[in-house]
């Protein structure tokens, strides 16, 4: 579908992109994810021909679009402010483009009113200024404006990160639903770890103006290809000095778990997700610095083995461990990332 | 073949346009911001001495000689006092209707806001009207205290006394929002540290006001230099009216007059580009900005001393009445008959829309006891020729002027918006607000010594000459307003989200259709505010009229200023000082309608304009309702009841 070859970027001297490959799939939901400055939006914005790469071709569908204009490209975008037109109804909003291809005002209507209807805006919010909705509805009339001249991808650039956190999960689970109803390819951009996991097909992680890895949400995860990736996606422990000797871990490696792989237990009390004890898995003693509450789960630091440990367990009521308490950690080897030291 | 460019839509006559621009551009900056200033530079070093030889300084030699020092001396004079008049005046009333808790401060700033509408030519021979000798006040208070001098409303004092009051317009609308800006938690946290009520203010409110204060200060002490009206109309020798005198002059009178006037012109130029670059160099260094994220509205603080208190709301009330008066009176002035406004007493029981509306005669007996009638010696405002002339011409040309400027301002600041990266888009920038540095009676003694010939690039036409000076004056106004716009009108541009102009090139908009229907509709309510703001300074100006002093050039506050002058004489015009403050009640209603739209009507968003349709639609409906039932209950009462019949 969407198909980049060896792009380059450059703002003056300095290199935004280095040769970055992507292919994104018929009907995918295709996430950029980074820190701010990696690269992802600049990636956007040649997609989309708002940027022009120095080198590098951008294929859509098979064919070279790397010079096309912007309004040729049939690439709907929803902004990250969302870019509604302030001086405009909802429905001036929604039919912008379709005017701007001049056709005719019943075609425009019915389109209009169509999409309006898929997206959930009602009649009266249509007639209504872009500043009388909620983030929600203005969401929806921006994804609406994006989709209603039939765009054969479409792009989202960090859509959500202007609301609170609560609207941020209930639209994030119905731009799913939307995107999984139109079926249309989506390339969606964040820097929020849990986002692209919950929503994406796929996930490209970026650093620095390389693409690190692309991949599943449970690849990118589990399997995260790079020092950085592990880093970036989720919480990680480094383990160091005691624990790398007494499980035999080479020196020459950074190793890392993730903080729900390490399981807690006490002679009374016996974390639930402990695996049977074996011979590979590695228990150590440590003491519970402290508890951070979470409802759903509780992240304690615990200093077993020389070092500081940080460690998620369930929250199941029972298994609530104080600050001082005494504990047992098991690692297990499995659930250790390797990567060599760059 | 060539590489499409992405984003950039090459049009052929587009950049046609863009050369015409150019053009167009470069011709009105060089021919009417340049080359007259710097002919009138020059003209300074162009005297020749009595043999006919060059002598470049003798303008200067002349000016140390002379008497010229003591027009610079006595305009510096007026604007360090004014400096501290209106600072005191300015931080008072602001500080009394925002800071502390006085009681009826709502009313309160009504009246010191009044300057608003009511200011310029308007303000100052409204307060001539009161204050003078023979004024209404200058009466009342000489009957409170007799030992007063009737004359204290002349020179110096009359213009420090209506120029304080007239001043304060900025501080009622910069410092106001700064003080509106403070953060209130600041002021709680110092009082819980323990600061007394009068520190906080001391060392938490007023330095975050310092900057605004700064530039207020700068820019007061600009507007004393170059004070204009109140001078002239006050009698009091400072560097503008002396321009405008040597402008008129002539070298049978005495030693080169327009070569003086330059260099005054010059010197006033000098002193407020230091003045601007002085406030620019302290406005680079940066402001006290709060750093608080949930900034916590400000509460009045109550005076807790109960004499200070008292005090106070004195204090207020006192420059309540200051301010009111003037307004006031006018307004009843104005519907008083001519015999009551010329000896300046009230009386209740005759008013008059005579001053306003239509044209009366005005019968007398003449030396030998015969009666006379003077056709049309009672004219009204809507009802006299002269004065129609000058609201219709200052309609005309402030109209102009304004709307010019604004179109100039926002195809301009399109244009740098585009290019704020680039040099060419700082230097378009830069020759915008040159006028800025220069002051407007620079700007018109230039042109009207420069245009007064035969000029080249502008068809060989001698500006000057009969009614081309009114293309002179609007080219004038709109110069002098370009910095305002530019100011105001970029900052509407550089708050429109970018993503705005990405989204319409994304759904197919060309950079014209992106800018006509995205950009423009969002600027407009700024460019249409700058246009009504603009607008409203111009039909009441006086100091640019009065520079180029021309008979076809004649403004509506020059026939206002002049209306006087043949009051009653050979029983015409008779009621010339009604008219006038008739006319000044009709600035004042322009004004305050124009106010009214641009921060009323003009700030409403597009959602609060449909929510008003929605509330006027349903509140209609309501009224059908109840008419419709009434209706109903009408129709059924008329239907017969023939119940019985059936």
């Amino acid at each position: 579908m969407i198909n980049l070859s060896d792009i380059v970027v450059k703002f003056g001297d300095f290199e935004a992109l280095h040769r970055i490959n992507v292919h994104v799939k018929e009907g995918e939901f295709f996430t950029f994810l980074g820190p701010s400055g990696c690269g992802k939006t600049t990636t956007l914005r040649t997609i989309t021909g708002f940027i022009e790469p120095a080198s590098g071709t951008v294929f859509m569908q098979g064919k070279d679009i790397t010079h096309v204009p912007i309004e040729k490209r049939n690439i709907g975008i929803v902004f990250q402010s969302y870019a509604l037109f302030p001086t405009m109804t909802v429905r001036d909003n929604i039919a912008f483009g379709l005017k701007i291809k001049k056709m005719k005002k019943d075609e425009i209507d019915r389109k209009v009113n169509d999409i309006a209807f898929k997206v959930d805006l009602t009649e009266e919010q249509l007639a209504k200024a872009v500043s009388q909705l909620s983030g929600g509805q203005q969401q929806r009339v921006a994804i609406a404006r994006a989709l209603v001249t039939e765009p054969a991808i479409i792009c989202m650039d960090e859509p959500l990160s202007n609301l609170d956190a609560k609207l941020r999960v209930n639209l994030r689970n119905e731009l799913k639903k939307m995107q999984r109803e139109f079926g249309i390819t989506t390339i969606y951009v964040t820097h929020d770890q849990e986002e692209a996991l919950t929503l994406s097909d796929r996930i490209a992680v970026f650093n620095k103006g390389y693409i690190e890895q692309i991949g599943t949400p449970n690849e990118v995860y589990n399997h995260s290809k790079t020092e950085f990736v592990a880093n970036f996606i989720g919480d990680i422990n480094r383990l160091k000095g005691d624990v790398m000797q007494q499980m035999r871990l080479p020196a020459n490696q950074a190793h890392y778990i993730r903080l729900e792989r390490i399981a807690v237990q006490t002679a009374e009390k016996e974390s639930g997700k402990v695996a049977p004890a074996d011979d590979q898995a590695a228990v150590f003693e440590g003491v519970i610095e402290s508890q951070e509450y979470y409802g759903l789960f509780i992240k304690y630091t615990i200093q077993a083995a020389g070092q500081t440990l940080k460690v998620v367990e369930k929250n199941d009521g029972i298994n609530i461990y104080e600050p001082g308490e005494s504990v047992l950690l098991r690692i297990n080897p499995a659930d250790i990332m390797h990567y060599d030291v760059r | 073949m060539q590489t499409p460019t992405i984003g950039k839509q090459k049009y052929g006559l587009g950049k046609l346009w863009g050369i015409f621009g150019g053009v167009l551009f470069a011709y009105l900056f060089l021919g009417f911001m340049v080359i007259p200033c710097f002919n009138t530079l020059t003209s300074v070093f162009r005297e020749t001495d009595a043999a006919g030889n060059p002598d470049p300084f003798a303008v200067i030699r002349f000016f140390f000689a002379g008497n010229m020092p003591l027009f610079l001396w006595n305009s510096i004079r007026l604007a360090l006092c004014l400096v501290v008049t209106v600072n005191v005046v300015g931080i008072s009333i602001v500080l009394l209707t925002e800071y502390f808790d006085i009681k009826g401060a709502r009313i309160l700033r009504l009246g010191y806001m009044t300057t608003l509408i009511y200011s310029g030519v308007a303000l100052v021979t409204g307060y001539q009207f009161l204050y003078d000798p023979n004024g209404l006040m200058t009466k009342w208070m000489t009957e409170v205290m007799p030992g007063i001098n009737r004359q204290w409303f002349t020179g110096f004092n009359a213009v420090l006394f209506t120029m304080t009051f007239a001043c304060t317009s900025n501080h009622a609308l910069f410092l106001r929002n700064a003080i509106r800006g403070i953060d209130y938690n600041t002021v709680e946290a110092a009082r819980n540290l323990g600061a007394k009520p009068f520190k906080v203010l001391l060392k938490v409110v007023m330095p975050t006001l310092l900057p605004t204060l700064f530039s207020l200060t700068v820019m007061t002490f600009i507007t004393g230099l170059c004070a204009m009206s109140a001078p002239t109309l006050l009698g009091y020798n400072s560097i503008n009216p002396e321009i405008v005198r040597l402008a008129g002059s002539s070298v049978a009178d005495e030693a080169f007059p327009q070569a003086r006037a330059a260099l005054l012109s010059v010197i006033l130029a000098m002193c407020t580009i230091t003045l601007l670059l002085v406030l620019n160099h302290y406005e680079s260094k940066g402001h006290y900005l709060s750093v608080s994220k949930t900034k916590a509205k400000l509460v009045k603080q109550k005076i807790q001393n109960p004499v200070a208190n008292v005090l106070a709301h004195i204090y207020a009330y006192v420059l309540f009445v200051i301010y009111m008066t003037p307004v006031v009176m006018i307004i009843v002035f104005s519907f008083q008959n001519w015999g009551n406004v010329r000896n300046k007493v009230l009386d209740f029981s005759s008013w008059t829309l005579s001053n306003y509306f239509g044209n009366q005669d005005y019968i007398y007996q003449n030396w030998k006891g015969k009666e006379m009638v003077s056709k049309g010696a009672i004219s009204g405002v809507f009802g006299n020729e002269k004065t129609l002339g000058g609201i219709r011409l200052s309609f005309i040309m402030s109209a102009v002027a304004a709307a010019l400027a604004c179109v100039i301002v926002v195809i301009a600041v399109n244009y740098i918006f585009k290019h704020k990266k680039k040099k060419r888009g700082k230097l378009v920038e830069a020759c915008l607000l040159f006028p800025w540095l220069l002051p407007t009676i620079l700007i018109c003694y230039s042109y009207r010594t420069f245009f007064n010939g035969n000029v080249f690039y502008v068809f060989g036409q001698n500006l000057y000459m009969k009614e081309n000076v009114r293309i002179l004056i609007v080219m004038a106004y709109m110069v002098v307003k370009l910095p305002f716009a530019v100011r105001m009108i970029k900052a509407a541009f550089y708050a429109i989200d970018e993503e705005l102009e990405d989204a319409a090139r994304n759904l197919g908009a060309s950079q014209m259709t992106t800018f006509l229907k995205v950009k423009l509709p969002i600027v407009l309510p700024s460019v249409l505010a700058v246009f009504a703001l603009n607008f409203n300074a111009l039909f009441s100006e006086y100091d640019m009229g009065a520079t180029f002093k021309k008979a076809e050039g004649t403004t509506y506050a020059m026939v206002i200023q002049s209306m006087c002058e043949d009051e009653g004489r050979n029983n015409v015009n008779m009621n010339a000082s009604g008219r006038r403050c008739a006319s000044t009640v009709f600035i004042m209603i322009i004004s305050g309608l124009i106010l009214y739209l641009v921060y009323g009507v003009g700030a409403r968003d597009l959602g609060e304009r449909l929510a008003l349709r929605v509330k006027r639609r349903k509140r209609l409906e309501k009224i059908r309702g109840k008419l419709g039932l009434v209706h109903a209950a009408a129709e059924e009462a008329a239907v017969p009841d023939d119940g019985g019949n059936a």
